[in-house]
Formats: structure tokens, sequence, C-alpha cells
């Protein structure tokens, strides 16, 4: 098992999440996670990275419990895509090489022909690279997040709706994109029928014990 | 050439000028009139025990009770920092801040004091205390603008912050951009006064130094002097304020403390 999750509580003030929720992903799995709004979809995801703590129970990585010191190894072998990303005022390409520059990431910069053939798999035009973040469209940020998770070529990613700003051409390309790595475990929340049926196996949250 | 001794009589003279104001509030119903009439005698008294306090320090003129005053006006400016700023008043953010505060004042004055201008006396109180004045009112202002920007900006940005974080970057990595918010907020407002100092405005320094007999010239270099004090000592605080607040108001997970906000 590459990631664990054994016997996980967690409440935020007046509002159970999670009690008693054990969950597994095997290495390379392919995952998608059901369940009504509020059940705990973003939140098993925040578990999952640290930042939040179970009030009773562990996540565990490659069988070793998440913690302060062994979280930021597991943040290095990580990708996370929000559902509402804001990157600020900067321009898309300063956004998208941003993360390349942390020193102990391991992440290794991009070429730019790399990006732009990213980004028009992903119905993005070159020159998107030159606006403002912050100018962009919902849709646009969205594929721009997920060009940048591509990009960063982690063995484990964290995928809130994935495909929801895409066309069905780019879906396949992105799940291409995605997919290619068959050691790369892919857990990820999504409504779309598309995305569902090419992962391996779904966890539903409204039925937890 | 001397200046003019200003007799009680004569400043008491000066308040029937807040006449105008008074009537103009009354006028249009403002309802300030009472709001200027105690911060007028506020300004009065704590204008009056200062100058008394500083008759003495003046005549003691020594440093370990100079360093004393200043450590009390840095204090005095960590809780109107606080106070002022959507922050609480929380040990977590007062003493980083009071802290940083006083390092930057520190930094700066043995700086201009010692090197630049230097003082025959170490720290003499007539060059020290109105420097520090000047350079921590300043400190002030820029420390709510900035702390408030890098707090405010990260809670509303957290989606940012945690994605850098998710991708492999260290709690400093990931905070970075929203450094670079809060330096860029807090440097503006010295930055526009730099630029349209002498054309707009003739600060106070160099109005009191022209009054009480110095040379116009001479006044403008200790204004220039003044202003690079101002500028390098807001840009140190709020840099420090911040690095030192980030050791205490973040989770050990690198999640934000969000008890330090007040809504």
């Amino acid at each position: 098992m590459i990631i664990t999750g054994k016997n996980i509580h967690f409440s935020y003030p007046r509002e159970p999440i999670f009690s008693g929720f054990d969950f597994s992903l095997k290495e390379g799995e392919k995952v998608v996670v059901k369940g009504e709004s509020g059940s705990g979809k973003s939140t098993l995801f925040e578990l999952i990275l640290g930042f939040q703590i179970p009030d009773k129970g562990e996540v565990l990585y490659k069988n070793e419990p998440l913690k302060s010191t062994t979280l930021h190894n597991f943040r290095t072998q990580s990708a996370w895509l929000p559902q509402d990303l804001n990157f600020g005022d900067g321009t898309v390409q300063e956004v998208v090489q941003y993360p390349f520059r942390f020193k102990h990431s391991g992440n290794s910069m991009p070429k730019m022909e790399q990006i732009e053939q990213l980004f028009s798999d992903l119905g993005l035009t070159p020159e998107t690279l030159q606006k403002t973040f912050s100018d962009l469209s919902t849709g646009q940020r969205q594929r721009v997040g997920l060009a940048l998770c591509i990009l960063l070529k982690k063995p484990v990613m964290l995928l809130d709706e994935p495909t929801s700003a895409l066309d069905r051409a780019s879906k396949e390309k992105a799940i291409k994109h995605l997919f290619s790595d068959s050691q790369r475990t892919i857990l990820s929340t999504s409504h779309d029928p598309f995305w569902i049926d090419r992962c391996d196996r779904v966890i539903d949250l409204d039925n937890q014990i | 050439m001397d200046i003019i001794q200003l007799s009680w009589f004569q400043l008491a003279i000066g308040f029937i000028i807040l006449l105008i104001p008074a009537a103009i509030f009354r006028w249009y119903k403002t309802g300030l009139n009472r709001q200027m009439m105690i911060a007028t005698i506020r300004m009065t008294l704590q204008l009056l025990f200062v100058g008394y306090y500083l008759e003495y320090l003046f005549e003691y003129d020594n440093a370990w009770i100079n360093t004393a005053w200043i450590m009390i006006m840095v204090i005095v400016a960590d809780f109107a920092t606080i106070d002022r700023s959507d922050l609480k008043a929380k040990w977590a953010l007062i003493l980083p801040i009071f802290f940083a505060t006083f390092l930057g004042i520190i930094l700066i004055n043995l700086f201009f004091l010692e090197v630049v201008i230097q003082l025959p006396t170490f720290l003499e109180a007539q060059y020290a205390i109105p420097i520090t004045g000047m350079v921590l009112g300043n400190c002030l202002r820029s420390n709510v603008i900035g702390i408030n920007d890098f707090y405010y900006n990260l809670k509303n940005n957290k989606e940012r912050y945690q994605f850098y974080l998710a991708s492999g970057a260290t709690r400093a990595e990931a905070l970075y951009p929203f450094f670079q918010s809060a330096l860029k907020k807090s440097a503006n407002p010295t930055l526009a006064a730099m630029a349209t100092i002498g054309l707009v405005s003739l600060p106070g320094m160099i109005t009191g130094q022209i009054l009480s007999g110095a040379s116009p010239m001479t006044a403008i270099q200790y204004q220039i002097m003044i202003m690079l004090a101002i500028f390098s000592g807001t840009i140190l605080s709020v840099f420090l304020a911040i690095k030192f607040c980030n050791r205490t108001v973040f989770f050990e997970n690198d999640m934000l403390d969000h008890s330090i906000f007040k809504d």
C-alpha cells in the first residue's frame, strides 16, 4: 500500500466528517472518491496532505505515519489540484514555472516547448502564458492548475474535479498525460462519467461505516 | 538666529484658531466637535508630558536611560500596531513585533547616529530620541500595512499556499509570494513620500530645524538622512516582524493559526 488511512476520526466544529474511516491506495491505482457535498471529499485530501490533522487515527505513506518530520518528504512526492485556484497577479508563465524553483522539492524545470504543447493539449493557447493569471476565467485557471500538476510529474496526485473545465478532446489528452505513468497513484473527486469510467475503483464516502 | 520663545499665554492664543474647524463641524452637524476636543486635549497633555520628560532625559543624557526610553516607545508602538491591525492582541504577535521593531530601530540608530553623524556621546538624547520617534512612527504604519497584508492575503489565498506546500515547497518557499506582496504594500507609502518630498510637502523636521535656527541646507541634509533612516527602518522592521511572527503563528504541519484573526 502506498497510502493508508487507519481509523480516521475528524470533525469541524459541530460538523462530524469521519468517524473511524479506513482507506488504502495501492501504488499505481487510479481511484475516484464519490460523495454528497460535505461528505468530506476535499477534507480527505487535506488530511492526506497534512493540512488537517485527524482527531484520532493516522495517515501512512509507504507504511510510515505522516507527521511533521515526514510530511515535507511526502509533499515532495505529491501534487494537488484544488477546485478553486488563485495564483495572484503574476503572468501564467511565472505561475507555471514558480514551483520548479523550490530547492528541495525535486521538481525539474520543464522546457518551454513542453509547456506550450501541454497547454495546447488542454485547450489553452500559447499566448495564455503571457496573460496575467488573475485575468483568466475560472475554467482557464483550472486548466493551468491541471497543466502544472501534469508538469510536476509526481508519483502521487490528488485531483479535485480534474476534468470539469475540459472538453472531450482535452479530457482524452489530459487522461493520457496523467495515466501514462502506470506507477503513479491518483486519488480524485469527480462527477464526470468519462473520468470515473477510466479509474480503477470508487470510494463512496456516503456509505462509509 | 535664536528661536523666539513662546510664552504659555501665546500658546493659549494658538488654540483660538480651533474655532474655525469647530464652526464648520457645527454648521454641517458632523458631531466631530467632541472628538476634536478630546483629541486636542490628549495631544496637548501627551506632548507636555513628553516635553517635561525630555527635559530630564536631555539633562541626564545617559545611554542606558535613553535605551530604556526607546524601549518604552517601541512597546507603545508595538501595542498600537496590533491595535490598528485586524489581528488579535496575542503574545504570539506582540512579542515578535516588539523584538523586530526594537532590533530594527537599534540597528538604524547605531548606523546613523554612530557611523554617519558620529555623535561624541553614545546614543546622545538630543539626536537619538527625535530620530527614533520619526523612524518609529513610520515603522508603526508600515508594520500595520505589511502584517495585515501578509496574514490576510495568506488567509484569503490559502489554496495557493497549500498548492506550493503540496508541490514540495518548504514553508519559506510557499510564503515567498505573500512576503513579496506585503513588502511592496508597506514600502509604497514611504516611496511615494520620497518621490514628492520638497515639491509637495515640507516635512516637520525641516520646519522644526529651520525654526530653531539651523541653516536650510543643514536642515535638508538631516532630512535626507532621516528619509533614508525611515525607509530602511520600515522595510527592516516589516521584514523582521513577519519573519519573527512566522515562528510563532504556524502549527507544525505548516498551517496558519487562524485564532490570530479578529473576525
